[in-house]
Order: C-alpha cells, then sequence, then structure tokens
C-alpha cells in the first residue's frame, strides 16, 4: 500500500470511529470543521486547478444556506432534498454570474465576483419577507433522511450525513481535476494564452468550473443551514470567501485535500485563540501573512516538497 | 438637482482619493492591494486623534496622509517587496492578511464606537447658492478631491519622477535597465498610495464620522470604480468615481431600497463592451 492510501486508509477509519470517541463539543466542531472544508475544497477547483481567484465565494455557499433553510423550514422534506435545493440555487446563480465574470481575468474576475457577492450579500440584507434581513432565518429544523426514514436531529447522525457529504465531494472533485477536463483547467492555469493558441476558447472550461464549485459551496451551505440551526447574511459576506482563500492557501493550493485540512487548521486556531482572546484576527493575520511569506506551498505542498527531498 | 450632483460630485472626490491609489499601486506594483481601504479608516481614525491632540482640523490633512504613508512604506519593504516574482494571487492575500491585522489593531486601539470629527469653525454650517442651502464642508471635499486629481496628473505627466513611475508602469524591467530605481519607485508610490487613502480618511471623517468597517465599505466601492475606469489609470479613476458617484447618489434619491444594485448593473453594462474598464488596457 502507497504511503498517500494508507494516509487516506487512516483518515476514513478516524472519521469512521470519532463519533464513538469525540466529546459532544468536540464532535459539533468538527462537524463545523468538515462542512467549512467542503467550502474550502470547492473553492480550490477554481482557485488552486484554474488559477481564478474568487473572491466571492462565500455567495454560493451563503445561498445554499438559504435555499436550503427555506426549503426546510416552510415544506420540512428530507434533508437531502434541501440539500439539493441548496446546491443547484447556488449553481443557477453562478451560471450567470460565471457568465459575466469569466469575460474578464485575472485581478478583473476577482474584483467581479466580489462585486457580485456583495450585491448578493445585499439583497439578502434587504429582502427582509424572505430571509428576515440582518437576523437572517432561525429553527431550521434537522429533519430524516428520507421519507419515513431515521431522523438526522442526532449530533452523530448528522455528523455521519456531513462526513458522507464531504468524502463524496472529495471523490468527485478528485474524478474531476484528473478527467480531461480538468486537465484542461490546470492548462488554462499554466497558460491561457498557449491554451487558446492550441485552438481552444477557456471560457466555456471557466465557466463550468465557476458553476460546478459553487455547487459544491452550495452544498457545504446546505449543510450549514440545518446543522447550526439557522441562516444568516454572515455567511455570505466578504469576510467569509476571504477567510475560504486563506483557508485553501493554508493548506496547500491546488491539491484537494489540502484546503480541507487548511480550513480545519484555520478554524482550530481562531477556537484555540478566541478563548485567549477577542482580538484572534490581529493573530490569524500574522501567521497568514508569514504563510504568504514563507510557506507558499501551503501544510500539504510544503509537506510534498519535504518528502521528495528526503 | 443641483444638490444631487454636488452629493455625487462629493462623492466621487472620495472615492477618487481611495481608488487613484489603488489604480496607481496596481500600474506600478501590479498589485491589488486589498488592505488599501483599511489605509483610509486609518487616516479617518489618525484625523480624530490629531484633531483632539492639536484642537485644530488643519494639521490633521497635513500630518496624517505623512504617518499614513510613512507606514506604508514600511509595510510594503518589509512584507510584498518580498513576492513580487508570484503569481498575482500572493499579492492580493498578502494585503488580504495585513488588512486584518491592521483592522483589528483599529479596534485595539480605538475601541469600538465610532468617533467624529468637527469640520474647522469657517467649514461650518452652510453656503447659500441660488435658493438651495448646502453644507460648506461638503465643497470643500469636491475642492480637495479636484485639486489632488489636479496634482497627481501634473506630477505624472509634467516632472521628472512622473516621468520614472511612468516607465516602471509601462515595462518595469526595461525601466531598471535604463536606471530607474524601481524597488525604490514601488516603495515609494505604494507610500503614496496610502497618503491619499490617508486623505481621503481625513476628509471623510467629519461627515461619516471614524468607524470600524468603512475601509471595507469604501474599498467595495472602489475596486467597483476601477473596474469601470480600468485600473492603471489616472483618468480611469476620476471617471469611475464620477460614474460611481452620480449612479450612487441618484440611485440613493430615486430607488432607496437598490441603490446598490444600480452600481453594479452600471458597471456591468460597460464591462459588457469593455471587459478592461473604460480607460484600461486588455492584459
Amino acid at each position: 500500500m502507497s504511503p498517500a492510501r494508507a494516509l487516506s486508509a487512516a483518515a476514513l477509519a478516524a472519521l469512521a470511529i470519532a463519533p464513538w470517541v469525540a466529546a459532544r463539543y468536540q464532535l459539533s466542531l468538527l462537524t463545523d470543521l468538515l462542512i467549512y472544508g467542503l467550502f474550502a475544497l470547492s473553492l480550490d477547483l477554481i482557485m488552486g486547478y484554474t488559477g481564478m481567484v474568487s473572491f466571492g465565494h462565500a455567495a454560493y455557499f451563503g445561498l445554499g444556506a438559504y435555499a436550503s433553510a427555506l426549503v426546510l423550514i416552510h415544506f420540512a422534506p428530507p434533508v437531502p432534498v434541501a440539500l439539493l435545493a441548496g446546491a443547484l440555487l447556488a449553481g443557477a446563480v453562478a451560471l450567470p454570474i460565471g457568465w459575466f465574470s469569466t469575460r474578464a481575468t485575472g485581478i478583473y474576475f476577482a474584483m467581479l465576483t466580489l462585486a457580485f457577492a456583495q450585491l448578493l450579500y445585499t439583497v439578502a440584507y434587504k429582502w427582509r419577507d424572505l430571509t428576515g434581513g440582518s437576523d437572517g432565518i432561525a429553527g431550521v429544523p434537522k429533519t430524516d433522511l428520507f421519507w419515513g426514514g431515521p431522523s438526522l436531529a442526532s449530533p452523530r447522525a448528522f455528523y455521519f450525513l456531513v462526513a458522507a457529504c464531504v468524502v463524496l465531494s472529495l471523490v468527485l472533485c478528485r474524478a474531476v481535476v484528473r478527467s480531461p477536463f480538468g486537465r484542461a483547467l490546470q492548462a488554462i492555469r499554466e497558460n491561457e494564452r498557449r491554451f487558446t493558441s492550441l485552438g481552444r476558447d477557456p471560457r466555456p472550461f471557466k465557466l463550468a468550473v465557476f458553476v460546478i464549485a459553487a455547487v459544491f459551496a452550495g452544498l457545504a451551505g446546505a449543510l450549514f443551514a440545518p446543522f447550526r440551526g439557522f441562516a444568516s447574511p454572515e455567511v455570505m459576506f466578504w469576510v467569509f470567501s476571504g477567510q475560504g482563500l486563506m483557508m485553501v492557501l493554508m493548506g496547500g493550493l491546488g491539491t484537494l485535500v489540502g484546503p480541507i485540512l487548511g480550513a480545519m487548521v484555520f478554524i482550530l486556531i481562531q477556537e484555540v485563540l478566541s478563548s485567549y482572546t477577542e482580538h484572534w484576527m490581529i493573530f490569524t493575520g500574522a501567521v497568514f501573512v508569514l504563510m504568504v511569506i514563507f510557506l507558499p506551498g501551503g501544510l500539504v505542498g510544503t509537506a510534498r516538497r519535504l518528502r521528495a527531498r528526503a | 438637482m443641483v444638490e444631487q450632483l454636488l452629493n455625487a460630485l462629493t462623492l466621487a472626490g472620495l472615492l477618487f482619493l481611495v481608488s487613484a491609489g489603488l489604480s496607481l499601486v496596481f500600474g506600478i506594483l501590479r498589485v491589488v492591494n486589498f488592505a488599501h481601504g483599511v489605509f483610509y479608516m486609518l487616516g479617518a481614525y489618525l484625523g480624530f486623534t490629531t484633531v483632539a491632540l492639536s484642537g485644530a482640523f488643519w494639521p490633521a490633512l497635513v500630518v496624517v496622509p505623512l504617518v499614513v504613508g510613512t507606514l506604508g512604506t514600511l509595510i510594503e519593504s518589509s512584507t510584498l517587496r518580498f513576492i513580487y516574482r508570484r503569481p498575482p494571487l500572493y499579492q492580493l492575500l498578502l494585503t488580504f492578511g495585513l488588512a486584518l491585522i491592521l483592522e483589528e489593531g483599529i479596534r485595539i486601539l480605538y475601541g469600538p464606537t465610532a468617533k467624529g470629527i468637527d469640520p474647522p469653525a469657517y467649514l461650518e454650517g452652510a453656503v447659500r447658492l441660488g435658493s438651495l442651502q448646502y453644507p460648506r464642508y461638503r465643497l470643500f471635499v469636491v475642492a480637495l478631491g479636484l485639486v489632488v486629481a489636479a496634482a497627481v496628473w501634473l506630477f505624472l505627466r509634467k516632472t521628472r519622477a512622473g516621468l520614472v513611475i511612468r516607465a516602471v508602469a509601462q515595462n518595469s524591467e526595461m525601466a531598471d535597465c535604463l536606471g530607474a530605481d524601481v524597488a525604490r519607485v514601488r516603495t515609494l508610490v505604494f507610500g503614496a498610495a496610502c497618503a491619499l487613502a490617508g486623505l481621503g480618511g481625513v476628509a471623510a471623517a467629519p461627515m461619516t464620522t471614524a468607524y470600524l468597517g468603512m475601509g471595507i465599505g469604501v474599498i467595495v466601492d472602489a475596486f467597483v470604480v476601477v473596474v469601470i475606469g480600468g485600473l492603471g489609470s489616472i483618468g480611469g479613476s476620476m471617471a469611475g468615481s464620477l460614474i460611481v458617484g452620480a449612479a450612487q447618489t441618484w440611485g440613493a434619491f430615486y430607488l432607496p431600497e437598490t441603490a446598490m444594485v444600480i452600481m453594479y448593473a452600471v458597471m456591468g453594462a460597460i464591462l459588457i463592451f469593455r471587459p478592461w474598464g473604460l480607460f484600461g488596457e486588455p492584459e
């Protein structure tokens, strides 16, 4: 067995036994970490594999959260229906925004995605009748796995749902980046001009990956709403988009697993620091600045480099 | 009508002070400075301190840009300088980290409450313009924006230093070969841009007070300005500031609930025809 395979097997085993080992609080923290991990994973598709920096990825997480919260509150269907609704709404909104934003490249793309995300944030904030404005939507129920199926209300049951979604998403994303489509994305990242001169139009590829990433971010948001029991405009705010970028970079751009780890490390740092000081942001910012300068490969990228050298 | 026009010009003046620096830094350093809005916020807070210490408003207009500009040069030469060779993503992320540090630093120093500044006595009150009463201070902000715009334009077009800066913007390697000290130009331009943002913060404070979160508010607007106008172009910043100022002012007047939407709609419409902005150049 290769070391990579052994590591993934160990990680899967750890995920499987965690609910029996972890205390209640730890299990809820782990569920949180996995949801943020899924968000960072989705961002890595566009950022790490295609080289497009989206500064508005939180919008799709937020759309997923709102869609799932509204569907669950008004119709109380099984949770997977709400997940589907969240993922689909995020993808559907990402389509026109992506069509627009991918007309621009580089920095213009980043700014356009930021502007559209702020626009969606404003809509969520102002459309009180639908979204509850700044209060958000509270009391989102955790319903069943399917009609008449087992309840997901227990922390352990919901944890397994989240873990299954994250593992499945990781497998799917891995399949995407290893497919010919994924190779094309990486070719665009490496040299868009050459890609064009080989007779291919990069825009459909960029639009497709933008929508795919939004769908997975929407799924993460759709898990978030019933898990936390609410959806509020904060999850669409630019700060969260920025944190997503930090998670991806800390874990390692273009590694898929890295961003999940990065999200976990990021939230854990925050969790530990915030128990000592309310000004944890200043330390997170400093750690991040140092990492950008000294460890551009992130945790996974640096680990791989060290192993290659050894 | 005249009142709305003056409001739009006031807003445009402030937006220009912020977006000009953003655009200049992008032109010279090829970096989108996410922390730029925080320098604006820092300017407002330092303006509050200066006014509190000196008891007068005018010193703040001089001292604050100097302090913010110096801080900018220090930050550039201690962090950004090392990563110019990396893909642009890293510089954007670095400035994002810097923004977090600065924002939280200001929160620690000044606490969560907003700080108001009084405008100087002879800029208080209103001026009579025909049938209209208009706040004197806002007219001062319009004038300040115009003066700075003219000064920046003249500096870049008519002085030797401006020539070197434009050369670095056009082709930094060639400028380097011809003997320009590119590293120094970058540091000084970054500092000057921060100073402009700080000046904008001081000018804004009597109208908006200094508050946490004003940095991000202005940076998003400034991004829209430079996207409309084209990054790296001072003329573009002027045009973009006027367009965004007008869109926000008339938007807030006629359709208060959807003012933000109008700004983005205008941006979207312009980008359909010119994805690199009105005065920018295709990458």
